[in-house]
C-alpha cells in the first residue's frame, strides 16, 4: 500500500472519530459539558470589529449552535480558522482589515490551543498591546512574462508600483519551459511569446534587476517545471552574482516544479519520470536545508483543470501528487516537520458548483492525511494554496463578459479562503494580457477585498451553509473515490504509468465540449444568446518583434563564446555526478555560472534519456 | 467501400497544449477519419517528414503558445521542397490566432484556420469535404524516394479497401534486408521497446536505414488514431520510413493490407524492416508470412496464472521472447515460468528481461546484439 492508502484511512477514521465524539458529547455528560464551556469560551473572546458605517460584528462568525453534539461536530469536523482540520482556513484572520484599536489582545482563540501564529501568507494581523498593527501583504497575484527579461522587468516595475510588497509571478516562453536555447534551429519564432526568453545567469539578473531579492517584501515565483532545478540554480546564481554569497538563505519565493501535473495534463515534461522526480527531490533536499523561506515545489491542480479535468478530478490528483511528494520527501529520511511547511499548492477556480467548497474540503483532506498518516505537526498540516480563476472558462465570443466570469470565480477563491490569488484578465482567450485589462483584473480583487465588506470584517462570514456543507460532503466523498482508484492501480507513480489520470483527464474535457456543443452547458454569448453580429475584437498583440529574437539569440550566442571552456569543464562535473546517486543539485549551481539552460539540459539527456511523451 | 480520409495531427513545438487537439482526434474518428498523430511539442521537420511517409491528405496543427505565424508557413514551405504540396496545412489556436494572422497565413499556403467557437461538425465536415479526394498525383517521377515509397503503399492500402482480398504470402526481398516482427498483448511496451532498439541501430551504423510498419485497431468503415509516433521519439528520423496502419476490421493484429506493403518494403533496400502489431490475444500468431525472419514476443511479467502460458500460441512460435518490465515485483517468477514453459517445445528460442523505459538499459543492448547477429549464428549459439 502506498502512502495514499493511509491518508483514505486516516480520512475515514478521522470522520468516525468526529461522530462518535459527536454521540460522546450527547451522551457523555462530563464530557458535553466541556464541549459546551469550551464553546461559550471561544465565543466570549471573539474580538468586536466596526464596519464604515458603525454597524459593530464580531471578527469571527460561528453557527448558532449550543447543543453539545453540534459543537463538537463543528470543531472537530471543521475546526476553526486556523485550527485542524482546517476546513475554515489555514490561518485565524485571513483577510480580515487590521484592528484601529488594537488594545484587545489577539492571543489565540482558547488558552490552551496550539499557537500557530499566522504571518504573511496572505493573512492579515493584528499585532499584540497597543503596537500599530503591521499592515499584512496582499493576497494578489499577478502572472507576468512577455519578451524579453528587460521587458518582462519592466512589467514587473508597472505592476509593482501598485503593491505595497513585491510579489512577482513570472512566466516563461515556451523554449525556456521545454529547457531548450534561444539559439536551437527551429524555435525562432518561439522566443519571447506567451512568456519571457530565459537561456542565461545573464538573462535572469536582467529579468529580476531593480528588485532587492533578499527583502522580506520581496518573493519570486516562477511557474517552471520540467527544466525546474536547472532554473532554479540559475535564479541563486543571478542572486549570488548581484547580492553575494550570504543571500541565499534570505531568498524567498516559489518554483513550480511540479512534474505529476506535467505528466498528468501539462506536457512539459524533458527528462524521463523517474529522473525528473530524482532531480526535483536534489533541490527540495537543498532548499529545505538551505533556503528556508523557499517554496521548491507548487502542487498544481490548475493545469489540470485547464486540461479539462472535472474539480474532483483535480482536486484528487493534486493531493494525491502532494501526497507522493511528501512520501518521496520522507523516504530521504527528511522529517516531515521540515519539508511539510515547504509544500504549497495552486488551484484553478472556475464555475462549476464543486468550487464552492473545493478548496476547503481539499484542506481539510491535506491536515487529516498529513497529521495521521505522515505524522506531521500543526505547519506541515496546513494547506496553503494559491488560486487563479479559471483561464478555460474565458471565451472570445463577446469577451468583455469575462470580466464577469472572473469576478465570480474571484468570490469563490475567497469564500475558499485561498492564501492568495491571482485573476485573469478578459482579454486572455486572445494573447498575453495587455495593461488595460491586467489592471481591470487587479482591480477586481481590490474592490472585492478592500473596497467591499464582504471579507474585511469577520471570518467565515459565508462558510457553513447548508448547500456548501452537501458540496463539501459530495466532494470529499467523490475525492476519496478518486484516491482509492490511484491507489488500486498501484499509487500516483502506478496510475501515471497507465495513463490514468491522463485518460481521465481526456474523457472529462471532450465531455465537456460535447456538452457545450447540445447546449447542456451553457455558454453566454456562445451557445446561448449568441450574438451573430458580433465581430471579434482586433487587439494590438504583445507579439515579440523578429529583432528582439535576433537579440536574444546574438547574446546567448556571446554567452557562450565566453564561457565555452567553463561550461565544458562544469558540464562533465555534472554528468558525473548525476551518474552517482549523488545529489546533483550543487554540480547542478556551479553550472548555471557558466552553461546556458540548452547546454545543461542537453547533458543531463544524455545520461538519463529524454521524456517520452504519453498521448 | 472507399478508403478512409488520412490526415496527420500535431501541436508545434514548444507547445504542450494538447487537450484541444485531443478531442478533435476524438471526433474525427468517430467520424470516420484516420488520424495520425503525431503528438505535442513537434518541430516543423518532424511533421514534414511524418506527413510524407505516412502520406495523409493534410496537416492539422494546434497551437497555442504563439509564433504560429512562423510554424505553420515553416510547415507549408518545407512540404513544398520536398515536392508535397499536394499535402494541405489547416489547423487553429482557438483566440490566440486572429483574423490578421490567419489573411498572412494563407496567403503564404495554410488551406484553412478555425476560429474559436468553431464546432466540432464543423471541422469533421470540412476534413470530409475537403480531404475526402485523393491525391492529384501519385509520387511522379522525379519526387523524393520516401514520397514514392509511401504513396505506393497508399495505392496497396486502397486496393483493399475496394475490395481486392489478401494473397498468400509474398517472398521477394533484396538481399540484406532483415524482417524481424514484434507482436504481445497491449500494454506490455512494445512500441517503446522497437523505438529504444531503432536508438542503438542507428547509433551502431551511420548509414543503416529502417523500416517500421506499425498496427493500431479500426473496424470497417470507421476511423482511427494512429498514435504509435508520438511515443516513439527516436523514430523521427531521416533513416527511418515510418508507416501506421489500421487493421481496418482485420482480426489477429494485422491489417489485410500488411502482406503487400511488407513485401513492397522488403524490396526496397532497408536494412531492417520491423513490423509491429496491435496488442494481441493469446490466440494469435499473426506472423505466418515468409518474408519475416526472426519474430519477438514482448510480455508483461503480470500475466496472471502460470496456466495461462499454456494458452500462448506465440510462446511455441516467437524467436525471442521479451519480459518487459521487468524491474516488476513479479519479474523474476515471470522469467522462471516462461524459461520452463519454453524448455518444453524444444526449439532454440531466447528469453530475455528488459526495462525500455529505463534509459540505456542492458536488457535492450542485449537485443539489440542478438539482432544483429547473422540469423545462421544466432541459431547456432541458441542452445
Amino acid at each position: 500500500m502506498s502512502k495514499l492508502g493511509s491518508v483514505v484511512e486516516a480520512v475515514d477514521k478521522y470522520n468516525k472519530f468526529v461522530e462518535d465524539e459527536v454521540k460522546r458529547a450527547r451522551t457523555d455528560k462530563k464530557f458535553g459539558q466541556q464541549m459546551v464551556t469550551r464553546w461559550n469560551g471561544i465565543k466570549a473572546k471573539i474580538p468586536l470589529g466596526s464596519a464604515p458605517t458603525g454597524l459593530k460584528l464580531p471578527r469571527l462568525a460561528l453557527p448558532e449552535i449550543d447543543e453539545a453534539g453540534d459543537i463538537a461536530r463543528y470543531l472537530l469536523g471543521d475546526g476553526l480558522p486556523g485550527e485542524f482540520p482546517f476546513l475554515n482556513g489555514a490561518y485565524r484572520e485571513m483577510y480580515l482589515e487590521p484592528l484601529q484599536t488594537p488594545a484587545i489582545e489577539l492571543g489565540a482563540y482558547e488558552k490552551n490551543a496550539h499557537n500557530g501564529k499566522s504571518k504573511n501568507n496572505g493573512s492579515r494581523n493584528g499585532t499584540k498591546n497597543g503596537v500599530k498593527p503591521q499592515q499584512a501583504e496582499e493576497p494578489t497575484r499577478l502572472f507576468s512574462g512577455l519578451m524579453l527579461a528587460e521587458d518582462t522587468n519592466e512589467r514587473f516595475h508597472f505592476l509593482g508600483a501598485h503593491q505595497r510588497s513585491k510579489r512577482l509571478s513570472t512566466a516563461f516562453d515556451g523554449p525556456t519551459l521545454y529547457g531548450i536555447d534561444s539559439d536551437a534551429p527551429g524555435i525562432l519564432g518561439k522566443i519571447g511569446e506567451g512568456g519571457v526568453a530565459v537561456d542565461t545567469v545573464e538573462d535572469m539578473i536582467r529579468l529580476y534587476d531593480g528588485f532587492d531579492l533578499g527583502s522580506p517584501d520581496f518573493s519570486a515565483s516562477m511557474t517552471i517545471s520540467g527544466p525546474a532545478p536547472i532554473i532554479m540554480a540559475m535564479y541563486i546564481a543571478a542572486a549570488k552574482r548581484r547580492f553575494g554569497n550570504d543571500i541565499v538563505p534570505r531568498l524567498r519565493g516559489t518554483i513550480q516544479a511540479d512534474i505529476f501535473k506535467e505528466v498528468q495534463a501539462q506536457n512539459e515534461t524533458i527528462f524521463p519520470v523517474e529522473a525528473s522526480l530524482r532531480f526535483l527531490t536534489d533541490m527540495m533536499e537543498y532548499t529545505t536545508r538551505e533556503m528556508p523561506r523557499w517554496y521548491p515545489v507548487s502542487i498544481s491542480g490548475y493545469h489540470i483543470g485547464e486540461a479539462g479535468s472535472t474539480p474532483v478530478q483535480q482536486a484528487a490528483y493534486t493531493l494525491s501528487n502532494g501526497f507522493a511528494y511528501a512520501e518521496m520527501m520522507a523516504s530521504r529520511g527528511i522529517p516531515v516537520d521540515e519539508f511539510g511547511p515547504r509544500l504549497s499548492f495552486f488551484l484553478d477556480c472556475g464555475l462549476d458548483v464543486e468550487y464552492i467548497a473545493l478548496t476547503r474540503v481539499s484542506r481539510r483532506i491535506w491536515a487529516i492525511g498529513m497529521r495521521d498518516a505522515f505524522g506531521a505537526g500543526h505547519k506541515a498540516q496546513m494547506f496553503k494554496v494559491h488560486t487563479q480563476t479559471s483561464g478555460r472558462s474565458l471565451v472570445a465570443a463577446e469577451f468583455k463578459n469575462n470580466l464577469t466570469r472572473t469576478a465570480a470565480e474571484l468570490m469563490l477563491s475567497y469564500m475558499n479562503g485561498t492564501n492568495s490569488c491571482h485573476s485573469n484578465s478578459a482579454d486572455e482567450p486572445f494573447t498575453t494580457p495587455s495593461e488595460e485589462w491586467i489592471r481591470l483584473a487587479a482591480h477586481g480583487q481590490a474592490i472585492l477585498l478592500d473596497e467591499s465588506g464582504i471579507f474585511k470584517h469577520t471570518m467565515n462570514m459565508l462558510s457553513g451553509s447548508p448547500g456548501m456543507k452537501a458540496v463539501e460532503r459530495a466532494v470529499e466523498a467523490a475525492i476519496l473515490e478518486e484516491f482509492r482508484e490511484i491507489e488500486r492501480l498501484g499509487g500516483v507513480m502506478g496510475a501515471v504509468e497507465n495513463r490514468y489520470q491522463r485518460s481521465q483527464i481526456q474523457t472529462a474535457a471532450h465531455r465537456y465540449e460535447q456538452q457545450i456543443y447540445d447546449g447542456t452547458r451553457p455558454i453566454i454569448a456562445l451557445n446561448k444568446y449568441r450574438n451573430s453580429e458580433e465581430e471579434m475584437p482586433e487587439f494590438e498583440l504583445a507579439r515579440t518583434p523578429r529583432a528582439k529574437q535576433q537579440l536574444q539569440v546574438d547574446r546567448l550566442k556571446k554567452f557562450k563564446a565566453k564561457n565555452a571552456k567553463k561550461a565544458e569543464a562544469a558540464l562533465e562535473k555534472l554528468a558525473g555526478v548525476v551518474e552517482t546517486d549523488e545529489n546533483c543539485f550543487p554540480a547542478l549551481m556551479e553550472a548555471a555560472e557558466v552553461c546556458s539552460l540548452g547546454q545543461i539540459s542537453t547533458t543531463l539527456q544524455e545520461v538519463v534519456g529524454r521524456f517520452r511523451p504519453m498521448v | 467501400m472507399a478508403a478512409p480520409v488520412r490526415i496527420l495531427t500535431a501541436v508545434p513545438i514548444c507547445d504542450g497544449h494538447d487537450s484541444a487537439i485531443n478531442t478533435i482526434n476524438l471526433e474525427f474518428i468517430r467520424h470516420g477519419i484516420e488520424v495520425v498523430y503525431l503528438g505535442y511539442h513537434r518541430y516543423a521537420e518532424d511533421i514534414v517528414r511524418a506527413a510524407i511517409q505516412e502520406d495523409v491528405r493534410a496537416v492539422g496543427i494546434s497551437s497555442y503558445n504563439g509564433g504560429h505565424v512562423e510554424f505553420f508557413v515553416e510547415v507549408v514551405k518545407q512540404l513544398r521542397k520536398r515536392g508535397a504540396d499536394d499535402i494541405a496545412v489547416f489547423g487553429g489556436g482557438g483566440g490566440t490566432i486572429t483574423h490578421d494572422d490567419q489573411r498572412v497565413m494563407k496567403k503564404r499556403g495554410v488551406d484553412k484556420i478555425f476560429f474559436a467557437g468553431t464546432s466540432l461538425t464543423d471541422m469533421v465536415d470540412f476534413v470530409h469535404d475537403r480531404y475526402g479526394k485523393a491525391h492529384r498525383h501519385n509520387g511522379r517521377n522525379g519526387a523524393p524516394a520516401d514520397m514514392q515509397l509511401a504513396r505506393k503503399l497508399t495505392q496497396i492500402e486502397d486496393s483493399f479497401a475496394n475490395g481486392k482480398t489478401a494473397r498468400k504470402s509474398a517472398t521477394k526481398k533484396t538481399g540484406n534486408t532483415r524482417v524481424i516482427g514484434f507482436t504481445g498483448p497491449g500494454g506490455a511496451g512494445k512500441t517503446t521497446l522497437i523505438d529504444e532498439l531503432v536508438l542503438r541501430l542507428l547509433k551502431r551504423d551511420s548509414k543503416l536505414r529502417i523500416a517500421i510498419l506499425s498496427h493500431d485497431p479500426s473496424v470497417v468503415g470507421a476511423g482511427a488514431l494512429l498514435g504509435d509516433r508520438a511515443t516513439m521519439i527516436n523514430s523521427q528520423h531521416d533513416r527511418v520510413f515510418m508507416r501506421s496502419m489500421a487493421t481496418r476490421g482485420q482480426a489477429g493484429g494485422l491489417s489485410p493490407a500488411t502482406e503487400d506493403c511488407l513485401q513492397l518494403l522488403a524490396q526496397s533496400g532497408f536494412d531492417y524492416v520491423i513490423i509491429e502489431t496491435v496488442g494481441t490475444g493469446q490466440e494469435a500468431m499473426p506472423f505466418q508470412s515468409k518474408l519475416v525472419d526472426q519474430t519477438v514476443l514482448v510480455m508483461n511479467p503480470d500475466y496472471g496464472a502460470r496456466l495461462q502460458l499454456q494458452k500462448i500460441v506465440m510462446l511455441d512460435l516467437a524467436d525471442i521472447i521479451v519480459v518487459n518490465k521487468s524491474d516488476q515485483d513479479r519479474a523474476r517468477t515471470a522469467m522462471s515460468e516462461i524459461g520452463r514453459r519454453v524448455e518444453q517445445n524444444g526449439r532454440e528460442q531466447r528469453v530475455l528481461a528488459t526495462v525500455a523505459k529505463r534509459h540505456r538499459d542492458v536488457g535492450v543492448d542485449q537485443l539489440c546484439d542478438w539482432l544483429t547477429q547473422p540469423i545462421a549464428r544466432m541459431s547456432r549459439r541458441a542452445n
